[in-house]
């Protein structure tokens, strides 16, 4: 455990392996390690996510961030906020490109108040803008729970049936200021299907159990900062679909990007619709997409049509969103004396040393855990079937 | 599941078993095999009681004659409440899987809207009622008398056992109790007036029962036929009621005087201290009253009042305490101590004499009940030292036992602080307990504690007065202040009304997520001086050794309360440096302290919030049933393997 790099500052780091010793005394005794339970949820969490299900696709998401004065503590480097915010970015990028045709939006507590940072919206950068400039905000006061789901309700009640209401909290703080009585509030919560996922920065809260518990959501306490990033990513993938949803036909257009050569003189400049509220920024451009519907011009999509309403996608958006309604089969769990002829994991090239290998249902490829987890999370395909379909 | 346990058939009406229940209940049945007493410990959240029905039970069902009924005693009446709610369960589970209708017949005495009257008693099969039923001699002559001798009786929750004994054994008279006997007194005389008037035979008849003396009831004692009552002491039932009270006038005349001596003992200006000979001797001196005639005191009211027919028997509560406590005193020259105070602890300035009669010695009250019935169980969460309980309560049990928790994750955490960041010990003995420091640093524990603990926090404190000195001086350094910011602060005062509204919105603060720390006191009564020197002198406990032993019984008490079950998580935080001493720390429960290693002792505030941080984050993991399962959690499968009963044998702890 000295292999550790030498840190600018030890007394940062030092509590650090008093953490490391606990974990050797538990490991002497007959209980499983906490860590043997976490990598099984993992695995299981892999297992799950392949039931045929129906997924929300086009969802509905306010993130709400705890700015309270805990969030200055700094058991996460730097600070938890700063980690918190870097890590969102992150989140914000993947779950666009995950559900493009989803929307996101901020809201921060501190102070025992609820600030919206950035409305419902599905433009990544605005977001990202938003969290870059919220870096620098000050951490004071205790968060309040009602406050933000209040004003999460209050946008959310209003989005169509078929698509989903989700709000995911991070909180950091162990306490709530709260106006009024919060089992009310998830009363309310519940009839309206919103469903609340919480993700804890220091420990479990009762009432967030609760919370969580009656909307459908998940409750997660982080460990470190890569266990925070793991599970932030955890809610990039579209939620199942209540049964109660409704259903319905939803009107899309396909807009084409037309590019008009500059030679073309009877072509102008225009304005893009996306451009209008924002300001700042080259408003004037000759090509874009334009709505099929209105002929309203923007210059990036997905985006709801200003003028008409209208969702706006290119078709590899909806593309990218298959993975989701067909995903790759699980791999079969075996233990790694099976496949003796293969000692070394399809995918990494390195060898097999866990007890347990899996295998491709199809191709028999065999890969190690870790592959595994990436295949399924991120590659959503299994690369030696398609080295196979393109060999023959 | 029917399980086998050595050869008995028992029915447990859940799925999985944990593997301490199992052994519990092996224990369990070499006590009644052995038709003797026993000390068993396991913690709470376990699932004693159902251990406990479901193999008496079918103990009952497979040798009927040797058990022919079961005793549940509990302390409270939720408590009692729960047991029936299992035995429910368990019946239910009788009628389902036997598909007959059994002939079991529960009862259950909790409050006095559900009492029953006793002929029915003697024909259940099982009865859970309250300790005092069993304990208190005035409760037991009515409700438990004629319970069978062979019976089982089981003390639940039995931490506190000997407090009980020793107070259904006290006495404490006031001003208001003795006005309230004149009058009782004064009402008697009036009833015998008018009865000597319209029905003087009856007081005839009861005259020429009195000199034929007590022998009914002593036909009775002799016979076995009733549990003997520890305020009926056997010299009373071989003799005849003694001539000068014979007559109900002269006996009313005799509490009189009685009444009236203890008037005149209550005008005492400082604390007076005495034994019963000492009280007998001075009482004999002053008004010229006899031993003997004290002793026949409480049965003779018992004979005056059934003669005059009064029905209302609870307006003469005054006059019954009275004569009890002239029974005992005169019947008992050891194991009891008279204290006569001027003032109550409380308002020290405001005159309000009280004679204490107080027990020192459990086993007089509960040694009948060893006597009587053949097997006595005494069982709790914390029973730890076990050898301590036999010997307090005069008893030779054949088995003693300790069960810890096997658990699938260490969901426990206890924390020995011993150190303030500063270094400055911590420790709430009497000589720093005015220390600066030492307070400041409880109260910077208490702060970062509510920084990184979640939802709850209950603090406990030796006194009240200790309390509310700390509390004082926190809020002048800031503290409180500081804490407020992250959880709202209730404190436990010796009000009930203002202690259980503090209770009922601490736990509301807990529920809704602002979080609260409840300031509470562990210890109400302190041990009486007395009773130290006489365990010592009796039982050779030292005086150290049982006052360690009720501490840290206390403190068991408390942070055992933590963990209701195998799926919650607790930090326990002993904020003292004198727990990682290892005499004090080996008096904990066994399933606490396997949990405490070298690396949780003798901490500072800093690093023991270190160690909380990182094992409520552990603990928030996902944790489900199945985690559990072939670990602390068996089918019935996994315990019939040869392997898993190997296991198991090995953890039964014997002492």
């Amino acid at each position: 455990m000295d292999e550790e790099p030498e840190r600018a500052k030890r007394w940062e780091g030092g509590y650090e392996r008093t953490w490391e010793v606990l974990k050797e005394d538990e490991s002497g005794s007959l209980k499983a390690t906490v860590e043997e339970i976490l990598y099984q949820s993992k695995r299981k969490r892999v297992t799950q996510s392949h039931a045929q299900v129906r997924l929300g696709m086009m969802r509905h998401l306010y993130v709400v961030i705890d700015c309270s004065r805990s969030m200055e503590d700094q058991d996460l480097k730097p600070n938890r906020l700063t980690s918190t915010l870097k890590l969102m970015e992150g989140f914000i990028d993947e779950y666009f490109d995950q559900n493009p045709i989803s929307q996101v939006g901020i809201i921060t507590t501190k102070n025992k108040r609820a600030e919206k940072l950035t409305e419902l919206a599905g433009n990544p950068k605005k977001h990202i803008a938003a969290l870059k400039k919220a870096v620098d905000s000050s951490c004071v006061g205790e968060p309040s729970l009602y406050n933000s789901l209040r004003l999460a309700i209050q946008t959310l009640k209003h989005m169509p049936g078929h698509t989903s209401r989700e709000i995911l909290i991070i909180l950091s703080s162990l306490t709530t200021c709260d106006p009024a009585n919060i089992c009310e509030l998830i009363k309310t919560l519940k009839s309206l299907k919103v469903r609340v996922s919480v993700i804890g920065l220091s420990a479990e809260v009762r009432v967030c159990t609760v919370l969580t518990r009656e909307t459908g959501g998940s409750y997660h306490v982080i460990l470190d900062e890569s266990h925070f990033k793991e599970l932030l990513m955890h809610h990039v993938k579209p939620p199942p679909a209540s049964f109660s949803s409704e259903s319905s036909l939803i009107r899309m257009g396909f807009p084409q990007h037309t590019v008009t050569s500059l030679s073309d003189q009877d072509v102008k400049p225009s304005f893009s619709m996306s451009h209008l509220d924002s300001g700042g920024g080259p408003a004037l451009t000759l090509g874009g997409y334009f709505c099929p519907q209105c002929q309203a011009k923007y210059t990036e999509l997905p985006v709801e049509c200003k003028v008409c309403g209208l969702t706006l996608v290119s078709a590899p958006h909806l593309a990218r969103s298959f993975h989701h309604l067909f995903p790759l089969q699980a791999f079969i769990e075996s233990p790694a004396d099976n496949y003796q002829q293969n000692k070394f994991c399809q995918a990494c090239q390195g060898q097999l040393k866990d007890k347990n290998v899996l295998a491709c249902p199809l191709c028999c490829s065999v890969f190690c855990g870790e592959c595994d987890l990436f295949i399924h999370e991120s590659l959503h395909c299994c690369p030696c079937c398609i080295h196979n379909r393109t060999a023959t | 599941f029917r399980l086998n346990i050595e050869g008995l058939l028992v029915y447990f009406p859940y799925d999985y078993i944990y593997p301490e229940q199992y052994s519990y209940m092996l224990e369990l049945k070499r006590t009644l095999d052995a038709k003797g007493h026993g000390v068993l410990e396991m913690p709470s959240g376990t699932g004693k009681t159902i251990s406990l029905l479901s193999l008496i039970v079918a103990y009952q069902r497979a040798f009927p004659l040797d058990v022919t009924k079961l005793i549940y005693c509990s302390r409270t009446v939720p408590e009692i409440e729960k047991v029936v709610e299992e035995l429910r369960k368990l019946m239910e589970f009788y009628a389902k899987e036997t598909g007959e209708v059994n002939n079991f017949l529960a009862l259950s005495l909790s409050s006095r809207k559900n009492l029953c009257i006793h002929p029915e008693i003697i024909h259940a099969n099982i009865v859970v009622y309250s300790y005092h039923y069993l304990l208190d001699p005035k409760i037991a002559d009515l409700v438990s008398k004629e319970l069978a001798k062979k019976s089982v009786v089981v003390f639940d929750e039995a931490h506190n056992i000997d407090n009980v004994c020793i107070d259904s054994m006290s006495v404490n008279i006031t001003r208001r109790t003795l006005d309230r006997c004149q009058n009782n007194v004064d009402t008697l005389q009036n009833t015998i007036h008018k009865i000597k008037e319209t029905d003087a035979a009856k007081l005839r008849e009861e005259y020429r029962r009195l000199v034929e003396g007590l022998k009914e009831a002593n036909v009775a004692r002799e016979t076995d036929i009733y549990l003997a009552n520890p305020v009926l002491p056997d010299e009373v039932l071989q003799e005849a009621v003694p001539g000068s009270i014979r007559t109900a006038e002269h006996f009313v005349g005799f509490l009189r005087r009685f009444l009236e001596y203890l008037k005149a003992r209550l005008r005492v200006q400082h604390v007076v201290q005495e034994s019963a000979p000492q009280f007998l001797k001075d009482i004999f001196d002053k008004v010229c009253i006899d031993r003997k005639p004290l002793r026949f005191c409480a049965e003779r009211l018992q004979s005056l009042l059934r003669t005059l027919e009064i029905a209302d028997i609870a307006d003469f509560s005054a006059v019954t305490l009275i004569s009890n406590f002239a029974t005992l005193v005169s019947t008992y020259s050891q194991g009891f101590t008279i204290i006569i105070e001027p003032f109550e602890d409380r308002t020290p300035t405001i005159a309000n004499p009280v004679l204490h009669f107080s027990c020192m010695d459990p086993s007089i009250a509960i040694k009948p009940v060893f006597q009587r019935f053949q097997s006595v169980v005494i069982t709790s969460g914390t029973l730890s030292p076990l050898d301590i309980y036999p010997r307090i309560l005069d008893f030779r049990p054949v088995t003693m036992a300790s069960f810890t928790m096997t658990l699938a994750r260490t969901c426990l955490c206890p924390l020995i602080v011993g150190r303030g960041n500063d270094q400055v010990a911590l420790s709430s003995k009497f000589e720093t307990r005015e220390d600066f420091a030492v307070i400041r640093n409880y109260g910077n524990l208490l702060l970062e504690m509510s920084a990184v603990v979640p939802d709850g926090i209950v603090a406990f404190f030796t006194s009240y007065v200790y309390m509310e000195n700390i509390v004082a001086s926190w809020y002048e350094q800031g503290i409180l202040e500081n804490i407020q910011k992250n959880k709202l602060i209730f404190i436990e005062t010796q009000d009930a009304a203002e202690t259980s509204m503090a209770l009922e919105k601490y736990q509301e603060a807990c529920e809704n997520g602002r979080g609260a720390i409840l300031l509470s006191v562990a210890r109400g009564k302190f041990t009486i001086l007395a009773r130290l020197e006489y365990l010592r002198d009796q039982f050779q406990i030292r005086e150290n050794d049982f006052l360690t032993f009720d501490a840290m019984r206390h403190a068991a008490q408390c942070v055992g309360r933590a963990i209701r079950g195998k799926t919650d998580y607790g930090l326990m935080i002993f904020a003292d440096k004198r727990y990682a001493r290892s005499d004090k720390r080996g008096k904990l429960p066994r399933w606490i302290q396997e949990h405490i290693n070298d690396g949780s002792l003798n901490l500072t505030v800093d690093e023991a919030v270190q160690l909380s941080k990182h094992f409520l984050r552990q603990m928030a993991q996902p944790f489900r049933q199945e985690d559990q399962l072939g670990l602390s959690l068996l089918t019935l499968e996994q315990l019939q393997s040869e392997e898993m009963l190997q296991k198991i044998s090995q953890m039964a702890h014997q002492t």
